[in-house]
């Protein structure tokens, strides 16, 4: 892995840390976190956040003691006594190297390169991860072709952008794998794919995306970089 | 409507005390994980449980539930002890998680999801500029309290409403009624001073 020069900002390590984001952006933090130690580190801090407010915080009246629960947990017996069963992992009918990190790699049905894509535009691919209405959000990979340049967009509210293969360019910087987009709705941007090889990226947002642009109204329910 | 202490109320010795005890009840909770120590989970317990129920009332949950959940919580604690690893994380920000954990849990149906410490494209090369890390182990969670005590109002104000309101820094701007810059910047802020300081203090004990 080539260093990563685009990190997740504070405020969404905080919310991550705090546990105030959805499944889907967490899917693609813990992503960046497997790929970047630096993240890691700082998100580290952020939980120690966490625990400095929990330790400097007014405590609560409880109606039950420390006795009372061991005391209920001989009781249980041994139904307390072995840890839950550990999620287990997934069957990858590829050849068993993960191209993507497991958080991801466990809500795919296959290997990265014998995933199935479905065609949005010329060369724009997509593959769902969510169930959801459109208008909760997207979560998904999109596949883009070399060459290949988006609408004008800004995001609307909360959005991250993973890249896992390839890369484009837009007017922030130049995105290669590992490197997350991390931007509010203040940024209007254009994303271009800038090698010979497909751009494979991970999205997630908490509300749709907007689009300028004829184009961009046309794909703006399917594509969302 | 914000519970927050002033800096200037305890004695030093309270603190030194405060600090005392709360790296007492690291070690417990380590004693707890290697001999099923009853007594010193007994201890964890009375600092950590109240707490830990002011988390999750806090954010907004009734207090049948939230008494129920504390529980559970601290079921975990007692059996998942012998994971606690003091040079990793102070006691009261591994607590932290499980409770956090436990309660999406709960809301959600479904898992937090983290990192997967076995994932074989896990890096854990940090690169040469990145290598000043921050060590969070238990010994500097009084340090790092401290930081955060000597925050300016207005960033105390928006940790706080993070991790014990549970809220987005999206939902923060709305609540006070601030442009969404304004609450990212005092979490950068508040992000850069306490990380400046800790890694001041480390210097200084090492001159
Ligand atoms: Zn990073």
């Amino acid at each position: 892995m080539t260093a990563i020069s685009h990190h997740i900002s504070d405020e969404t390590l905080q919310d991550y840390a705090a546990g105030t984001l959805n499944h889907e952006l967490e899917v693609v933090i813990a992503c960046h976190l497997t790929l970047c130690p630096a993240c890691r580190s700082r998100s580290a801090m952020a939980e120690a956040f966490g625990g400095a407010e929990l330790s400097g915080c007014t405590p609560s009246p409880t109606t039950t003691s420390a006795a009372d629960l061991l005391n209920r947990l001989d009781d249980a017996a041994d139904s307390y006594s072995t840890e839950p069963p550990e999620s287990t992992k997934p069957v990858v009918s590829g050849d068993g190297i993960n191209q993507v990190p497991m958080p991801l790699q466990r809500l795919l049905p296959t290997t990265l390169d014998k995933l199935e894509w479905k065609r949005l535009a010329p060369g724009i691919k997509q593959h769902n991860l969510s169930d959801r209405h459109r208008k909760e959000g997207a979560f998904k990979l999109l596949n883009l072709s070399p060459g290949v340049v988006l609408s004008k967009h800004t995001h609307h509210d909360r959005e991250l952008t993973l890249v896992l293969q390839g890369s484009y360019q837009d007017e922030i910087g130049r995105f290669k794998a590992g490197d997350i987009a991390d931007f509010g709705d203040d940024v209007m941007h254009q994303p271009v794919v800038d090698t010979d090889k497909p751009c494979i990226a991970l999205i997630a947002t908490m509300s749709p995306v907007r689009y300028s642009g004829m184009f961009g109204r046309i794909i703006q329910p399917f594509v969302g970089i | 409507m914000l519970n927050v202490k002033s800096p200037k109320t305890k004695q030093s010795a309270d603190e030194k005390t405060d600090r005392e005890h709360k790296l007492h009840l690291g070690r417990q909770l380590v004693a707890v994980g290697l001999h099923r120590d009853r007594q010193a989970f007994t201890e964890v317990y009375d600092y950590y449980a109240g707490r830990v129920k002011s988390f999750l009332l806090g954010k907004g949950m009734n207090e049948d539930t939230a008494e129920e959940l504390m529980q559970e919580i601290m079921l975990i604690v007692w059996r998942r002890a012998e994971s606690y690893d003091p040079s990793k994380a102070a006691a009261s920000t591994w607590i932290f998680t499980i409770a956090r954990n436990r309660r999406i849990d709960y809301l959600r149906g479904n898992s937090r999801i983290e990192v997967e410490l076995d994932d074989e494209l896990l890096e854990s090369e940090t690169p040469e500029r990145d290598q000043a890390q921050l060590v969070l182990d238990a010994q500097n969670a009084k340090r790092l309290e401290q930081a955060i005590e000597a925050l300016p109002i207005e960033q105390r104000q928006v940790l706080h409403l993070s991790y014990f309101r549970g809220k987005s820094h999206g939902a923060i701007a709305a609540w006070l009624d601030l442009p969404v810059g304004t609450v990212k910047s005092r979490i950068r802020l508040a992000t850069q001073s306490v990380r400046a300081q800790l890694i001041d203090t480390d210097r200084d004990d090492i001159l």
